[in-house]
């Protein structure tokens, strides 16, 4: 067996024991490639730039101008859509502020409850693929469907929400839903979280069926007790899972916008307004180069968040 | 193949990062180089020959059967010429309709909302040029003056609506009211009288801020000082924060105990639900929901009547009309001449006439004969002093939606003084970008 001693003193050999840098390989005949294998990524290299390189390029060409989306001709403004936004709109910041509080809910509780259902229902009994299967069942229903299901169920007159309540005599708790200002946009993150909740299930439950029976086996030889056990055992044995299910559920909650549209309208009120139906509006109010300079800060503030989520997630699963 | 041909990693980077570079330049065209927005509109003569398939877009979805109807007999008449309709929802036929017409995938015939809608449309080139054809000799001349700019008929304003409350005339009759109010007093008694019969005075769509705002239109109508009112906020003249605006925000306070419960949380449909089974007396959104309270099964006889907020001698108007579905043939259609023809078919006294009666909505054409029980129970609105509706004189959605919510937050317990304020911050923002 060789040990990292003997390999330098291999390498060295020829330099009279002084270490010696790994020369680089020489790339010979056998690393080149034939031309004709690159002609093969063609056809998706050719998708990625129509579909995705060229418009982010326009968007951030027309964030400099004031286009109104059908005019021939244009102004450059510089840096003063940029500007307009970070400095003198409400209704942005009031998008932004919705998203947050959305996102937050979403991802913190969505995580959560795929997570526990993952954990009662990783074995593969009969029992527990019908229950997966029925958890996973509103993922499949397209987004315009749950919006108007939850609909039916927040109308604070005719909705089965405050029926329910008036039926068990809790008439005090029953409420205006989203006719609440205050707190609309909770209500439609509990759509949000019962709409997908299934989806982040199944990659939990991939993630705990990959874990090896044997650390379980050897913690109970240990001593662990369950809660030991998952948390120095499960928990950073699913950090992959884990990070997939919190990026994918962040830049989801940033997404929500036909579930939006279909629970609040178009326009949404105030107290619904997010990022996605923000930009939305934008472009339907003939503001195209001002919409591009929102999707470019919508672009960026999802990929700052993802990428700080990640970070903290690295920490805590390190830490356990 | 021989060596020599081959290619090593980094040039094949190369070669896809020149493809990237020459991508990211054609990226840089300039905006709007697709053409369409700076050419001369066409005129709508539509001089080819009538035949093919054309797309007729809007958003009236409860109409579709009639206008298939409509649409049957035009085919029949006009041998292989088919039509079909691409139909939106309402709200996002306005966020999204300029758009998808000017790609040239529907709307050989289409048509758009009076005000900001319209208005874009034209500046895109969309709308054929209309003056001088038939077709404009067919319709009222003082009711399609919406669908015209810079002396330019550009578009025919085919329905003619009344965006004021509906009334449930048996219920009113069981409270003892049988004449509109004529004042705020009266207006606010009236509602009263509803309440002493366990019945809700006004259903009002307040979670969605596009019906809501229809009874915008009524309570600006005689507190503003000028008919123009919507025009001037817009351009910073006036303010959500003058007192004529706080005085109508202070109205919509009183009104609070007479609407539905939890009213800023309740759509369209279980207003009119209430409506519709008579738990409502009144539905605040306009003449154009008739037809749908009548799907949902209302036989009672209806009505209309708007808010007089001032004292019945200083109210110049009775009421709100609007002139909209502005139809116009697309100046880019390959087939204009079967969408010139759809238009004319249309505009005849006789189709006319079938989409008015089949759909419960007055029109601009005229002559048109009212056979059904709600129009001739509501024609006598088009002799009326009402005024075309204020809140489609904003061009600016946002400014538009900032005014309307405001009074959607005082009727949700928000003080008029900061909802006024929040708007006007919002509007003052846009204004001054």
């Amino acid at each position: 067996m060789s040990t990292p001693a003997s390999a330098t003193t291999a390498t060295g050999a020829g330099t009279g024991g002084r270490p010696e840098r790994p020369r680089r390989r020489r790339r010979g005949p056998s690393s080149r490639v034939h031309p004709l294998l690159y002609a093969f990524t063609l056809p998706a290299l050719i998708i990625y730039v129509i579909f995705f390189v060229i418009p982010t390029l326009q968007a951030v060409q027309y964030s400099a101008t004031d286009w109104d989306g059908f005019s021939a001709d244009y102004e450059n403004v510089g840096i003063g859509n940029f500007d307009r936004l970070l400095t003198g709109d409400t209704l942005f910041l009031n998008a932004l502020t919705n998203n947050l509080k959305f996102m937050v809910v979403v991802v913190v509780f969505q995580t959560i409850l795929a997570l526990i259902l993952a954990i009662f229902l990783v074995r593969n009994t009969r029992g527990s693929t019908l229950l997966r299967g029925l958890f996973f069942f509103p993922t499949i229903l397209s987004s315009v469907s749950v919006a108007y299901i939850f609909k039916f169920i927040y109308d604070p007159n005719f909705g089965l929400g405050n029926r329910v309540l008036e039926a068990v005599g809790l008439d005090a708790l029953t409420s205006s839903y989203l006719g609440n200002d205050e707190a609309a946009i909770y209500w439609v993150a509990i759509t949000q979280v019962w709409f997908h909740a299934g989806q982040m299930m199944v990659i939990f439950i991939a993630g705990l069926q990959a874990v090896p029976r044997e650390l379980y086996e050897a913690a109970e030889i240990d001593g662990a007790g369950r809660w030991k056990q998952f948390t120095a055992i499960t928990w950073p044995m699913l950090a992959p899972a884990t990070a997939i299910v919190v990026a994918y559920t962040t830049i989801q909650s940033f997404k929500a916008f036909d579930l939006i549209l279909g629970l609040g309208g178009n326009p949404p009120k105030t107290s619904l307004d997010i990022l996605s139906t923000r930009i939305y509006s934008t472009f339907a109010n003939s503001e195209f180069g001002y919409a591009a300079t929102q999707s470019i800060i919508f672009m960026l503030f999802i990929a700052a968040i993802v990428v700080v989520q990640r970070r903290m997630l690295k920490l805590t699963q390190k830490e356990a | 193949m021989s060596e020599k041909f081959n290619l090593s990693r980094r040039g094949a980077l190369h070669v896809f990062g020149g493809g990237g570079l020459l991508a990211a330049v054609a990226a840089c065209a300039g905006p709007g180089s697709g053409g369409g927005g700076d050419e001369p509109p066409d005129t709508g003569g539509g001089d080819g020959e009538i035949g093919g398939e054309i797309s007729f877009a809007h958003w009236r979805a409860e109409d579709q059967e009639v206008l298939a109807e409509i649409i049957e007999s035009f085919s029949a008449e006009n041998d292989g010429a088919t039509v079909r309709q691409d139909i939106s929802p309402s709200n996002d036929y306005q966020s999204s309709a300029l758009q998808q017409i000017r790609s040239g995938n529907i709307g050989d015939l289409f048509v758009a909302f009076r005000g900001a809608q319209f208005v874009d449309m034209v500046s895109a080139g969309l709308y054929a040029d209309l003056s001088g054809t038939d077709v404009v000799g067919k319709y009222n001349p003082s009711l399609i003056e919406a669908g015209a700019q810079d002396g330019t008929q550009y578009g025919l304003p085919y329905q003619l609506v009344f965006n004021q409350p509906v009334s449930n005339l048996d219920v009113l009759e069981e409270a003892g009211i049988s004449e509109p109010p004529p004042d705020w007093d009266g207006w606010l008694s009236m509602c009263e009288d509803i309440l002493s019969i366990d019945k809700i005075p006004m259903a009002w769509p307040g979670g969605e801020i596009g019906n809501a705002g229809h009874l915008f239109n009524c309570m600006m109508m005689n507190n503003a000082p000028s008919d123009d009112m919507c025009a001037k906020i817009e351009s910073g003249e006036y303010k959500c924060t003058d007192d004529w605006f706080l005085h109508t925000l202070d109205q919509y306070v009183e009104l609070r105990p007479y609407f539905q419960n939890n009213a800023t949380g309740t759509a369209v449909e279980p207003a009119q639900q209430m409506f519709s089974s008579g738990d409502a007396a009144l539905l605040l959104t306009g003449s154009f929901h008739i037809a749908a309270v009548r799907a949902l099964g209302a036989e009672f006889p209806v009505g209309m009547m708007a808010p007089i907020t001032v004292s019945a001698d200083e109210a110049k108007y009775v009421g709100i009309h609007n002139a909209t579905f502005v139809l116009g043939v697309n100046s880019a259609s390959d087939n204009q001449a079967t969408a010139m023809a759809l238009l004319e078919y249309l505009s005849e006294t006789e189709h006319a006439s079938t989409y008015a009666n089949g759909t419960a909505q007055h029109l601009t054409v005229a002559e048109v004969n009212y056979e059904n029980e709600d129009l001739a129970a509501t024609a006598d609105w088009l002799d009326k002093d009402t005024m075309l509706a204020p809140r489609f004189q904003f061009n600016d959605l946002d400014i538009r939606n900032a005014a309307e919510q405001s009074c959607i937050d005082v009727v949700g317990g928000t003080s008029p003084e900061q909802a006024a304020e929040r708007a006007q911050q919002i509007i003052d923002e846009r204004v001054n970008a």
